[in-house]
């Protein structure tokens, strides 16, 4: 549960912060998928856009609370 | 995780703390008066603004399918995100303030978490009763009567999850029409999916995890330390007044005050003993003074046991106007006087703000041409943003070169909150100026408001 959170929290903030970020400056209507302009609703690409963003972030921690388990986890 | 037979050191290591669920008891007094005022106001504010009108729209519409928030009067458009900026800068500098001056104040009295906690366990009160009904019927096996509780409670529990999630939603997109649309089930996909992902995190939030966020997720608990002094405004023990505790310390005078009652513990949403001196898991919420208090009441002793005090005032045992003189110290000094300077520079510079923005781009596909009369001509495009609500005109000039103009009428008209792109031709007698690269200047001025007015630089291109 504890690494759970770990995981999916920060990554939460830090994937909110980019998501606002990101589309402050950069309008959907204006962005391209594979070459072609994309056709969904911005309320879709903001929606897809934070789950994107989540996800990366919860990779990140997730891979580093892998490499945190110290010698002895490993071992083992 | 445990496993029986494991060295004792992994055991330790283990990344699963098994959580012992916390029933606090509920608790009256000057303290909680004042939590309750804060959930009415915050959650008044939040439930009812969006439903305000203002000039035919919502008063507050984050309307990011359009890109435009609007604030009472105001419209941002995304170019405006600096004062998206100086408002958190604004929040945080308070919470900085706030901090060194009394502690968790926003923790015990204003966070959402702590707001719907409270709102959450008023109803498990109301449903399932006091703590040791609660206790009991924990301890209880499933029975109907014990099932139909738990479900009445979810079920108030979802349904104020919910319409959290609604009124969310309801910032972003126009609630009535979102309302409306609610009852005949045509909400978007997307709108639908926030609300239900906005309304399952207010119910697991502040049904399920409660102090578990403020222990294990909130950044501001890791790092409020770092904002304390020994002035800063803290719940605390008398140790020197209640110690040595005891239950009899009644019948026994010469003892301390504390008679042991554990009242302080039971009334914590995090569980802690505040006898132990101050914890990272205190939110500052004073429960324990409201429940110590009442007991301190009963047994004939001087409230105040547990008390909001500093350590410097214990120490040294100030009086209390000899503790709030010292809240004037330089560190809270500084935090206000920046936070002051901030909000009013901000403030100046949203009265100032010009309802206008234009951008103005090069036309790249003709840089230079000779038109008619051998006059020499650029082409540009003038993104014209109307940043107030009502439709205007739009004069244009340019200036830079003598005899610089532009042909025909040059006035614009430009829809309320609304941005268009118009080609402009600027035109320079020939010989006025050599080949070369020239700056210019663009004159944008509302024709019946001249205080509404921007001027932008470009360059003039003569082959």
């Amino acid at each position: 549960m504890k690494r759970t959170i770990w995981i999916l929290w920060p990554s939460f903030i830090v994937g909110g912060l980019g998501e606002v970020l990101f589309f402050t400056v950069f309008d959907p209507h204006e962005l391209y998928l594979f070459g072609e302009p994309s056709t969904l609703s911005r309320m879709a690409v903001y929606t897809i856009g934070f789950f994107l963003c989540w996800a990366f972030a919860a990779a990140s921690s997730a891979f580093t609370c892998f490499l945190q388990g110290g010698s002895r986890e490993i071992n083992r | 995780m445990k496993t029986s037979g494991a060295p004792a050191d992994l055991v330790e290591q283990s990344l699963y703390e098994v959580r012992r669920t916390i029933h606090p008891r509920a608790v009256r007094g000057w303290f909680a008066a004042w939590r309750w005022a804060l959930v009415w106001a915050t959650q008044l504010v939040f439930y009812g603004t969006a439903w305000l009108q203002w000039n035919g729209r919502q008063v507050v519409l984050f309307d990011i399918a359009q890109r435009k928030f609007y604030i009472f009067g105001l419209v941002f458009w995304p170019q405006d995100i600096i004062y998206l900026t100086v408002l958190l800068i604004i929040s945080a500098l308070s919470l900085f303030l706030f901090t060194a001056v009394a502690g968790r104040l926003w923790c015990g009295y204003a966070c959402p978490q702590t707001v719907y906690t409270e709102i959450f366990m008023w109803l498990e009160q109301k449903i399932e009763g006091d703590r040791v009904a609660r206790l009991r019927l924990e301890a209880a096996p499933l029975s109907p009567r014990k099932f139909a509780l738990k479900a009445v409670k979810h079920g108030a529990w979802i349904a104020i999850g919910l319409w959290t999630g609604f009124t969310f939603v309801g910032y972003f997109t126009p609630i009535r029409e979102l309302w409306d649309a609610v009852w005949i089930a045509a909400t978007g996909p997307w709108e639908t999916f926030w609300v239900l992902f906005y309304g399952f995190a207010t119910y697991g939030n502040a049904g399920w995890m409660r102090e578990q966020v403020c222990k294990h997720m909130c950044p501001y608990a890791r790092f409020q330390s770092a904002m304390f002094d020994n002035d800063t405004l803290i719940i605390t023990y008398d140790r020197e007044r209640g110690e040595p505790r005891g239950k009899n310390a009644i019948s026994r005078p010469g003892k301390g005050h504390c008679v042991d009652c554990n009242i302080c513990v039971q009334v914590c949403p995090t569980g802690i003993d505040i006898r132990e001196g101050l914890q990272y898991e205190c939110i500052g919420c004073a429960a324990c003074i409201d429940g110590c208090d009442q007991v301190m009441e009963k047994v004939g002793f001087p409230k105040g046991l547990i008390r909001y005090s500093t350590i410097t005032a214990m120490e040294r045992k100030l009086t209390r106007a000899q503790m709030f003189a010292r809240a004037f110290r330089p560190r809270v000094l500084v935090y206000s006087a920046v936070l002051w300077i901030i909000i009013i520079s901000a403030g100046v510079a949203l009265w100032n703000r010009v309802p206008l923005k234009v951008d103005v781009i090069r036309d790249r596909a003709a840089i230079s041409r000779e038109v008619e009369g051998g006059m020499i001509e650029n082409v540009y495009r003038l993104q014209i943003m109307n940043t107030s609500e009502a439709p205007r005109a739009y004069r244009l000039s340019v200036s830079g070169i003598s005899g610089i103009r532009i042909p025909g009428e040059a006035v614009i008209e430009v829809e309320g909150a609304a941005s268009r792109m118009v080609p402009v031709k600027v035109r320079v007698a020939p010989g006025a100026v050599a080949a070369g690269t020239h700056r210019i200047e663009f004159g944008i001025e509302s024709t019946d408001d001249t205080s509404v007015a921007v001027r932008e630089k470009s360059v003039f291109i003569v082959r």
